[in-house]
């Protein structure tokens, strides 16, 4: 408790020392009284702090003649008495702080001016390093090899995998030598695919009459027209699936008589054969809806 | 009269501290006191009670105590003077925010 008082004390009174001449005894009584009236540790610190400031600031103002009025003079004269005597116009704080400014002043010049460097230049120059190069044992070279590809020809035949082959590896100096050609390379021709002969099917024996499913609508309105029908049909010339229209006549009606005729022939349809073998495959068929007389 | 305003320089905290004053013209108060009612820190208060006090607008006095007998030290009492008093309510009438009666 009483550690913070001292400390705030000795703060006031150490602040109030550096006030100018006979203000300093004035301000430490009036600060220490103030402190007095202060409670907490807090707020006692910050009137210290506070008194450290002021100091800076009542310094100033008394070393910078204030403008005031006859009665203002007067007062001056009465507060500061003999101080203004004694008191420099500027004070050690205010001459430090130039001092470190214009060390900083003369420090950017110097640098913005080169002076520096030019200082630095005038050091004795340092010799530079001497390399030396170091000497191998030189190798032979080897004779300098041309390469010429003649052209890049897809070897198909026995001649053209001569002719990639026929590369010119000679050194320049050395004279022409028989090229070693290899084993005889015989070129073959890749095999070929079996040829497979397919039959493709159609409606085949038994397959229902087309008349049989002739719309009898379209009948009585003399519409006619081909529809074309995708079926696939297994090896039994069974659909395997059911018919769609690959190619409409136009005719709705048609269409789904089509369909009709190609969904009843099933188990009638000759199968397509690959080689003679029926086997199972989807094809399209027209199927042609016409009047007769 | 002459100047009036021009002889300290009119800063919040310089109304603030004019202020605290002008609510009572005729009391005495201590730093301490006008740091309350002004609520203003003492780094700023104490230079401007001098600055004022220099101007001719104060006039201060040691309180008139037996320090051993209050148990306290004296205080320095602050107080208008009739100039100032009347350079103050010149201040704020310029401001337009009155002055107190």
């Amino acid at each position: 408790m009483t550690s913070h008082i001292d400390l705030a004390q000795r703060l006031i009174q150490r602040a109030a020392r550096n006030a100018p001449g006979a203000l300093a005894a004035r301000l430490e009584e009036e600060w220490l009284a103030d402190l007095a009236a202060r409670s907490g540790t807090l707020a006692r610190l910050r009137l210290a702090i506070g008194c450290w400031w002021a100091t800076g600031v009542i310094t100033r103002d008394f070393a910078v003649p204030q403008v005031a009025t006859s009665g203002g003079r007067a007062g001056a004269r009465a507060l500061l008495g003999e101080v203004r005597a004694d008191f420099p116009i500027l004070s050690r704080r205010t001459l430090t702080f130039l001092l470190i400014a214009g060390f900083h002043l003369l420090l950017i010049y110097a640098l913005a001016s080169g002076l520096a460097q030019r200082g630095a230049t005038s050091l004795p120059q340092i010799s530079p390093a001497v390399v030396t190069q170091e000497i191998r044992p030189q190798r032979p070279t080897p004779p300098q090899v041309d390469i010429h590809i003649k052209s890049p020809v897809i070897p198909t035949t026995q001649q053209d995998l001569r002719r990639i082959a026929d590369f010119d590896l000679r050194p320049q100096d050395e004279p022409a030598t028989a090229v070693p050609t290899g084993p005889e390379i015989t070129a073959t021709d890749p095999p070929q695919p079996p040829v497979i002969q397919r039959i493709q099917g159609g409606p085949g024996k038994g397959f229902p009459n087309t008349d049989d499913f002739y719309p009898s609508a379209s009948r009585r309105l003399a519409e006619t027209g081909a529809t074309t029908v995708q079926v696939c049909v297994d090896a039994e010339g069974r659909l395997s699936g059911d018919p769609i229209i690959a190619r409409s006549s136009g005719i709705r009606r048609l269409d789904d008589g089509a369909l009709n005729l190609a969904k009843a022939g099933s188990g009638h349809y000759r199968p397509s054969t690959e080689n003679g073998r029926p086997v199972s495959s989807c094809y399209p068929y027209r199927i042609r809806f016409s009047l007769h007389d | 009269m002459g100047k009036k305003s021009s002889d300290v320089r009119m800063s919040l905290q310089t109304l603030r501290v004019l202020e605290a004053f002008l609510e009572n013209p005729t009391a005495e108060l201590a730093g301490s006191d006008v740091q309350k009612r002004g609520q203003l820190a003492s780094g700023t208060l104490y230079p401007i009670l001098l600055r004022l006090e220099t101007a001719g607008w104060f006039v201060s006095r040691w309180e008139t105590i037996d320090p051993a007998r209050v148990g306290r030290p004296r205080r320095r009492l602050y107080r208008l003077t009739p100039s100032g008093l009347a350079r103050a309510s010149e201040v704020f009438a310029s401001f337009g925010r009155g002055v107190p009666a």
